[in-house]
């Protein structure tokens, strides 16, 4: 099983590039050999998709990389440290850092995960997304599609 | 007795969303006591606005992560009694089969994660991995169970695809069905596990009791979490007062406090509570039997006023949930599945609807024209329906922590935990990753 996860908030500008994109990705039936999830703001649920049997997790999310906004970048959090600090869980303060700490103290073996980081423009309140990210929305499809080989 | 304390938290944390608890006491006078919600409003409703009744559901549900089946049940729901739409009773059954999916999952995750390391004594669920690794995993089994059988009926456990006005886009197959009962009952070990545990660290839970209005959904068929006839409202002497569901803006009175962004609700008194122990004061007698079964063991009885004892309150929802699940899903494998098709409108007029959401009522309301195309709406949230409760709380709450000389941290956390007792949602944050590449 090969899984494709979004994760974001709908009303928080760029902060939904990753649902967007699973949706569209499922929405256009491009989800070949892999499923594409949108699991909104409920991080902890993605440790149902990181169980024994998962081959690979692509999780696609805004990220703060340092970079010019809408760019993206593929990498895995072995290469990468959280600059996040979080008293705990929940289901809003949470990031994918605290989920997969939290995977790993319970002792899982994790599938090999990568995350295709959106640079955002705007998280600020509000529907849609900024203009730097929509329109470089089809690159971040394909760059999805394509992790998988599609 | 402390004379002065001053309590700043700022963006409280394990609630859902941004809210501020500050309290200054100088010289033993009260100089501030304030719940306070920062958050900026959303104006969902002009987003649907001049839009097809066949996108307002969707749009909707983006309005939270956390409640997408409630905004989407809520939606469709206000949008059929608008367009003169009655659907069937499959669809009846299988909305409701939804609904407790969403209220079973909210809940888990607030009990055993936001709440349970205040019992426990813990900062956050992480320390709890060392020393109640199984509590842990039993949460995360029952979290999976919720998330599985969401998706069953809702295509997708956050955002909703099947649910559309008139019924539903796709149907769950009686093998889908009988598939979600088997781990529905596989679960009952662990639920009967979670009532060991929330009995063992009840005696934590604060005594506080400050009366106040409590109002639900009201049926007389069922618990009234998808539907209900009415709202009920009833106060701590069991005086009830009964409403129709179109004239919520009545009985909500929505106003402005300079100490929020969002607004305050009241109705008969100068506040109401809604969510979970709400509905357990308006409506415990459609519980199931198990789930009073479960508030006896876990010494909770209509009408509880310990505002502290919502979190108890959602347990016995929990055990409700599971049991009535079970019973749906009877019905529907027994009658099977019929592809009924999608109920049209009979008209273009306007509706208002009332779901329970896990945190109280969701109201949602509509006006179409005569294309279909929606040109009003209207949309009150429930954590906003207890933020004036949360501020009499705290106005109570502050001279009886004063009087038990109790210290500031000890002080802080029982205002923490007071909040948290109401699983707030104040408004979905932002979730992006934050990160530094290592090289």
């Amino acid at each position: 099983m090969r899984y494709l996860v979004g994760i974001g908030t709908y009303a928080a500008t760029d902060d939904s590039i990753g649902l967007r994109v699973a949706e569209a990705i499922a929405a256009e039936g491009l989800d070949k050999g892999f499923t594409a999830i949108d699991l909104g703001g409920n991080l902890l649920d993605l440790l149902h998709y990181l169980g024994e049997g998962i081959e690979r997790v692509l999780v696609v999310d805004a990220a703060r990389m340092g970079r010019e906004p809408g760019e993206h970048q593929l990498f895995t959090l072995e290469h990468a440290r959280t600059r996040k600090d979080l008293a705990g869980l929940s289901t809003h303060e949470d990031d994918l850092a605290k989920v997969l700490e939290l995977a790993r103290a319970l002792g899982r073996p994790l599938p090999p995960i990568t995350v295709l980081g959106i640079e955002p423009a705007d998280v600020s309140s509000g529907m849609g997304l900024s203009s730097a990210l929509e329109a470089r929305f089809r690159e971040y499809v394909v760059a999805a599609v394509g992790f998988f080989g599609g | 007795m402390l004379h002065d304390v001053n309590i700043n938290v700022h963006h409280l944390t394990r609630v859902e969303g941004h809210g501020n608890i500050v309290v200054n006491v100088t010289d033993g006078t009260v100089e501030q006591c304030e719940w306070q919600v920062p958050e900026a409003p959303r104006f969902f409703e002009a987003m649907v606005r001049g839009r097809h009744y066949s996108e307002v559901a969707r749009i909707t549900s983006r309005i939270c992560g956390i409640c997408a089946v409630g905004h989407t049940l809520a939606s469709v729901k206000a949008t059929e009694a608008a367009l003169g739409i009655e659907v069937t009773e499959q669809t009846k059954k299988l909305r409701s089969l939804l609904k407790h999916a969403e209220n079973f999952d909210s809940h888990v995750l607030h009990v055993y994660v936001l709440v349970a390391p205040d019992l426990l004594g813990a900062p956050s669920v992480f320390p709890l991995i060392e020393t109640h690794g199984e509590v842990v995993a039993r949460a995360l089994r029952l979290k999976r169970l919720a998330h599985e059988w969401g998706s069953a009926i809702g295509g997708r456990t956050t955002h909703p695809t099947t649910v559309i006005p008139g019924g539903f886009a796709k149907l769950p197959t009686v093998k889908e069905l009988e598939a979600l009962r088997e781990k529905i009952l596989a679960a009952v070990p662990d639920l009967e596990a979670t009532l060991d545990t929330i009995a063992a660290l009840a005696p934590k839970i604060p005594a506080f009791d400050r009366p106040t209005e409590y109002m639900a959904v009201s049926s007389a068929s069922e618990y009234g979490l998808y539907d209900g006839e009415a709202v009920e409202t009833v106060l701590a002497d069991g005086d009830r007062a009964r409403y129709a569901v179109d004239d919520y803006r009545t009985f909500t009175n929505e106003y402005m406090t300079a100490q929020s962004t969002a607004k305050f609700t009241k109705n008969r008194l100068d506040s109401y509570a809604a969510g979970a122990l709400a509905r357990f004061n308006v409506n415990y007698e459609m519980l199931r039997p198990e789930a009073k079964a479960a508030a006896e063991r876990l010494g909770l009885e209509p009408v509880c006023t310990n505002p502290y004892m919502n979190t108890v309150a959602q347990v016995v929802e929990v055990v409700h949930s599971a049991y009535e699940g079970l019973r749906l899903l009877d019905e529907l494998i027994e009658s099977g599945i019929a592809d009924e098709g999608i109920v049209q409108p009979t008209r273009f007029a306007s509706g208002a609807s009332a779901v329970e959401v896990p945190r109280g009522i969701l109201f949602h309301e509509y006006e179409y024209d005569a294309e279909g195309m929606c040109v009003r709406a209207n949309c009150i949230i429930p954590t906003n329906q207890n933020h004036g409760n949360i501020q009499r709380d705290f106005d109570a709450l502050l001279p009886r922590l004063l009087a038990e000389g109790i210290s500031e941290d000890d002080m802080r956390l029982r205002f923490e935990m007071l909040v948290r007792a109401y699983d707030p949602c104040i408004s979905c944050s932002t979730h992006y990753v934050d990160v530094e590449f290592v090289r």
